[in-house]
């Protein structure tokens, strides 16, 4: 089976590559096409149909591992199915299937159809890789690679605007990752290796007496990752990255790419340094202290953006400090919270993003108030919308109640004194702010009162027509979101065990 | 009989040169395949050397008592030669094509063939004066190459390149004499050589030699405060800058660097001392300092220039953690390092030449027009930055671990300076990818219509350095091997 590991990485970064070399000679040629022609549909999603399947069966079918050269002595370019690397392979498969049926509707008319197809599938083909990586290393090439093949869609668009916020993607990301090489520089020397493994593989005879210099490390080496979680302080790439790029990018971007800052810090912490090196020291309240004013600034920044696509980029920079904040306690409920948010603000998060490109595309409108009155005119939209933003903030039956009730009740249950009634004070407070800037939309959207009314009719006439393609993944998402929230035992229990392993205790589910 | 091999290599190259002026070619090709010809076959014979691996001395020319021109192959001489070998034929390859449209052509090509025979000189010195000898030849001998264009810039280039060598060289000879006078030989020793019953309260004054030595042969490294000329000379021919001023010389500077630290002085006199904490601030700075300018500069080689001086201090810093992890790490960048600006420079290069343009503002879309050498170029500046896979992650990889391993609060600030300069090298050496290949909505391609690829002996040097580069970016170990049991000669790992 271990071969099979790697098909769903390599067989999408191929069909990257080719894509992106007929797209250039294309271009070199003059003969550029516009738009997305049926070959290229085919290509595009067969590929990614086979790859996602292969990549969940993988996942799912025991622990496969393989093992290629060794890069640097002694480190080789390693694969493994864990229950992390499960759990995120099988989002971002899930995601990525959605996205492209949107992605290959939503691209019908844009320019350079090919290239951003090309990047596309090498994305998903590093994506794998990075889920599957089984050791520092092999991640942290991965995770370069993540960064150089998702700046192109960033500034797919090629206006000024959009390539200086590419730019700046480029940099915050490099920025982070070479904080967690940093890190992985100090880890190589105080760890017995750089394999995952649950618990850590600190050497703690090695580090005694240099426990100053070792716990430095790791709080940069948990800075640069957090860079692409969008925590505090270099959050400020989402807000300008995000809804720049086209909204099939924007989506992925938002739900799962910062998500690898996410597993990057999981692997790093829980898998290499070991929670009981950190409990209690300043590295851990650091970390605490900045991913729950993470997760309030960044509500308070939403609440205050006016264009939509920015208030969902400050809305993510707040919901993936949740997990952040989740991760941050080492305590095994609130880290089942932090697993589940990652699977449901993914989705959530995903299905909001689609919405704004549909207002994009569709209606040419970004800023919140030019959304009155369309409830009418997209009613089944609005509908999944509105089931998704129930979803972020938290109302049941909707998924994000299960994920911020399990967060609230670990950090009571931890011993972080202060922290564990602050946590959940400011992840409520946050919860309402969420409401007072997703939910707006929804009520003018339904209920436009008399000027919105009037609004709408003035420019009706600039609607295209939101294709099927478009519209199919949003309603799958929004069902799902509040699905997951009525059935999510199964997700629970998977959550909770992983979580128990990590930190060393007996399945709690 | 294997020991002449030595001086036939030195020499070959040398005597090719002189002789070109005297030869009367019927057609340009003649004196290409001539010259070609002559730099492949002294590769081969040293690549004969390396795998026959001389024993003995060979003594040249003796001044005095211990004082003479002695020649030997030693480990980390061997890997200096061998990278030369690799690099000259296809260097020269280049230098045809990129020459054959600008003036005075012979005579560079003069001068450039013999650099050849004078780095190896280098390389293979048994003692400390045989390696100033040379390394003096390589200054002057690459002062006309400088100048060559002859334009007022030009000049005034060669003559700072001269006040800044001979300085440098001034101070190398000040702590030359120095172990002369306290070493029980002249001849680099792994582990130093300095006898420690004459150096008994004078240690320092031994200290501020070192300091004055290490900075003299710096000088060629481009160390800060040192570090103007080269930028400045990079207004000679672009296989100059490429292969001198980006390879040869700088990496003779960092090469007889290494050799003062680890074979003369000894680091058992210098680790742990003030010296060692300066000359770790001074390189962590340059690291720094190099990449900052780069960033600032508009002008693409000299951008390149402002890069090397920063990479350069990668090396040296390597070299000044005095611990044979630390050696090892400073050679692998040197290798890796040679590789990643030889591509970028002859790309840079082969940009100008084909369509006179210099400025980065100037390089938009230019991946559609130059496909070939922009793709490389990309190569080689995600190499630079330290994409994992390439071969600058390798060599930054462990000059870190060397630096970690160490303790010294310094080597740790080094880490980190290795990272801000990752990060900068980063932003400057992107934006340019980025500009080839995404011009942006409004670009004009007309503008680009007189713009061609290269041709093959552009490319041909292009394409191995860019294949050199993931070969010991994927596959490592071999070389790493190569170097671990040089440095552990002089101690464990």
């Amino acid at each position: 089976m271990d071969e099979l590991l790697l098909i769903p990485i390599g067989l999408p970064i191929l069909a990257g590559v080719v894509l992106l070399l007929s797209s250039f000679l294309e271009c070199r040629r003059g003969v550029g096409t516009i738009g997305v022609g049926k070959g290229l549909s085919i290509f595009v999603s067969g590929v990614i149909g086979i790859s996602a399947v292969l990549a969940l069966t993988a996942a799912w079918q025991g622990e496969g591992e393989a093992r290629l050269f060794s890069l640097l002595k002694g480190i080789p370019v390693y694969f493994r199915v864990d229950e992390a690397g499960r759990l995120f392979v099988t989002l971002v498969s899930i995601v990525w299937l959605l996205v492209t049926v949107y992605a290959l509707a939503y691209m019908k008319e844009e320019k350079d159809g090919k290239r951003f197809f090309g990047f596309w599938l090498l994305l998903y083909g590093v994506l794998v890789g990075l889920d599957f990586a089984g050791n520092l290393v092999t991640m942290y090439f991965f995770y370069e690679m993540m960064t150089l093949a998702s700046v192109p869609l960033v500034l797919h668009d090629g206006s000024r605007e959009s390539i200086m916020a590419a730019l700046k993607y480029l940099f915050y990301s490099l920025c982070g990752a070479y904080g967690g090489l940093f890190g992985i520089f100090f880890l190589y020397r105080y760890c017995d290796s750089l394999t995952f493994a649950p618990g850590g593989t600190l050497n703690l005879n090695a580090v005694q007496g240099q426990e100053g210099i070792l716990l430095t490390a790791v709080f940069v080496m948990i800075l640069g990752f957090g860079v692409k979680a969008g925590m505090l302080p270099f959050h400020a790439w989402l807000p300008t990255a995000h809804p720049v790029a086209p909204s099939p990018a924007s989506a992925v971007l938002s739900s799962v790419i910062v998500k690898s800052g996410v597993l990057a810090l999981l692997r790093a912490v829980f898998y290499i340094v070991g929670t009981d090196f950190l409990r209690g020291t300043w590295v851990q309240y650091g970390w605490m202290i900045l991913s729950l004013l993470t997760v309030f600034v960044g509500s308070l920044l939403a609440f205050r953006e006016k264009v939509f696509k920015k208030r969902l980029a400050y809305s993510t920079v707040s919901q993936v400090s949740y997990i952040l904040f989740g991760l941050s306690l080492f305590e095994a409920d609130a880290m089942t919270g932090a697993f589940l948010h990652v699977v449901f603000h993914a989705f959530v998060k995903c299905g909001l993003f689609l919405t704004a490109g549909i207002f994009l595309h569709c209606l040419h409108r970004q800023h919140v108030e030019e959304l009155g009155g369309i409830g009418k005119r997209m009613p089944v939209m609005l509908w999944s919308y509105t089931l998704l933003s129930l979803a972020l903030v938290g109302i049941p039956p909707a998924c994000g109640f299960i994920s911020k009730w399990y967060l609230g009740l670990g950090a009571l249950q931890s011993e972080t004194g202060i922290f564990s009634w602050m946590g959940p004070v400011i992840l409520l407070v946050s919860a309402l702010l969420t409401a007072g800037y997703l939910l707006p939309v929804s009520m003018k959207g339904f209920f436009p009162g008399k000027e919105g009314k009037a609004a709408e009719i003035m420019v009706s006439e600039e609607e295209t027509k939101c294709s099927f393609g478009m519209l199919l993944p949003v309603v799958l998402l929004g069902g799902t979101a509040i699905l997951a929230g009525i059935f999510p035992n199964p997700l629970i229990r998977y959550a909770s065990d992983f979580a128990g392993k990590l930190l060393g205790m007996k399945g709690l589910g | 009989m294997k020991e002449v091999m030595m001086l036939i290599v030195v020499i070959l190259p040398i005597f090719t040169g002189i002789l070109l002026p005297l030869l009367f070619f019927r057609t340009r090709k003649g004196m290409w395949i001539y010259l070609e010809t002559a730099v492949c076959v002294n590769s081969l014979l040293v690549l004969w050397m390396l795998l026959h691996a001389p024993e003995g001395t060979l003594t040249v020319f003796r001044f005095t008592g211990n004082l003479s021109i002695t020649l030997r192959l030693d480990g980390i001489g061997a890997v200096f030669a061998a990278l030369a070998a690799l690099l000259w034929p296809f260097a020269m390859l280049y230098s045809f094509e990129y020459m054959k449209s600008e003036k005075n052509e012979k005579s560079f090509l003069l001068f450039y063939v013999v650099t050849y025979g004078i780095t190896l000189g280098v390389a293979l010195a048994e003692n400390i004066l045989t390696m100033y000898f040379f390394f003096e030849m390589l200054s002057l001998v690459t002062l006309p190459l400088v100048m060559h264009e002859r334009t007022r810039e030009a000049v005034h280039a060669s003559r700072m390149y001269l006040y800044y060598m001979l300085g440098g060289a001034a101070f190398a000879f000040i702590g030359m004499t120095f172990v002369l006078a306290y070493g029980t030989t002249s001849t680099f020793v792994a582990g130093g050589v300095l006898d420690m019953a004459r150096t008994g309260g004078k240690t320092d004054m031994l200290l501020l030699i070192y300091l004055l030595c290490f900075c003299g042969f710096s000088v060629k490294t481009a160390m800060w405060p040192f570090s103007s000329w080269l930028p400045k000379a990079s207004v000679a021919p672009t296989p100059v800058t490429a292969l001198l001023h980006a390879v040869a010389v700088v990496n003779t500077g960092a090469f007889a660097a290494m050799r003062v630290t680890y074979y003369s002085f000894g680091t058992e006199l210098l680790r742990g001392t003030w010296v060692q904490s300066v000359i770790l601030i001074l390189t962590v700075f340059t690291i720094v300092y190099g990449c900052s300018r780069a960033l600032k500069e508009t002008h693409l080689k000299r951008r390149l220039a402002w890069s090397t001086v920063g990479n350069m201090s990668y090396i040296l810093f390597g070299a000044a953690l005095m611990t044979p992890a630390g050696l090892a790490g400073a050679m692998a960048h040197m290798i890796c390092h040679s590789f990643m600006k030889l591509c970028s420079f002859f790309c840079a290069g082969a940009i100008m030449h084909k369509t006179g343009r210099n400025y980065i503002h100037e390089l938009n879309g230019f991946g559609r027009k130059m496909p070939k050498v922009c793709f490389f170029f990309s190569i080689s500046a995600f190499a630079l930055t330290g994409v994992p896979g390439l071969c600058g992650f390798v060599s930054k990889w462990y000059l870190a671990k060397a630096a970690v391993e160490n303790g010294n609060i310094l080597a740790y600030v080094g880490v980190a300076g290795l990272l801000v300069s990752a990060l900068l090298t980063a932003v400057y050496m992107l934006t340019i990818v980025i500009r080839f290949f995404f011009p942006g909505k409004d670009f004009d391609s007309r503008t680009l219509e007189d713009v061609e690829d290269a041709g093959w002996m552009m490319l041909a040097p292009i394409g191995m350095a860019a294949a050199a580069m993931i070969c010991l970016g994927l596959h490592f170990g071999p070389v790493l091997e190569v170097l671990e049991r040089i440095a552990g000669e002089l101690g464990t790992l």
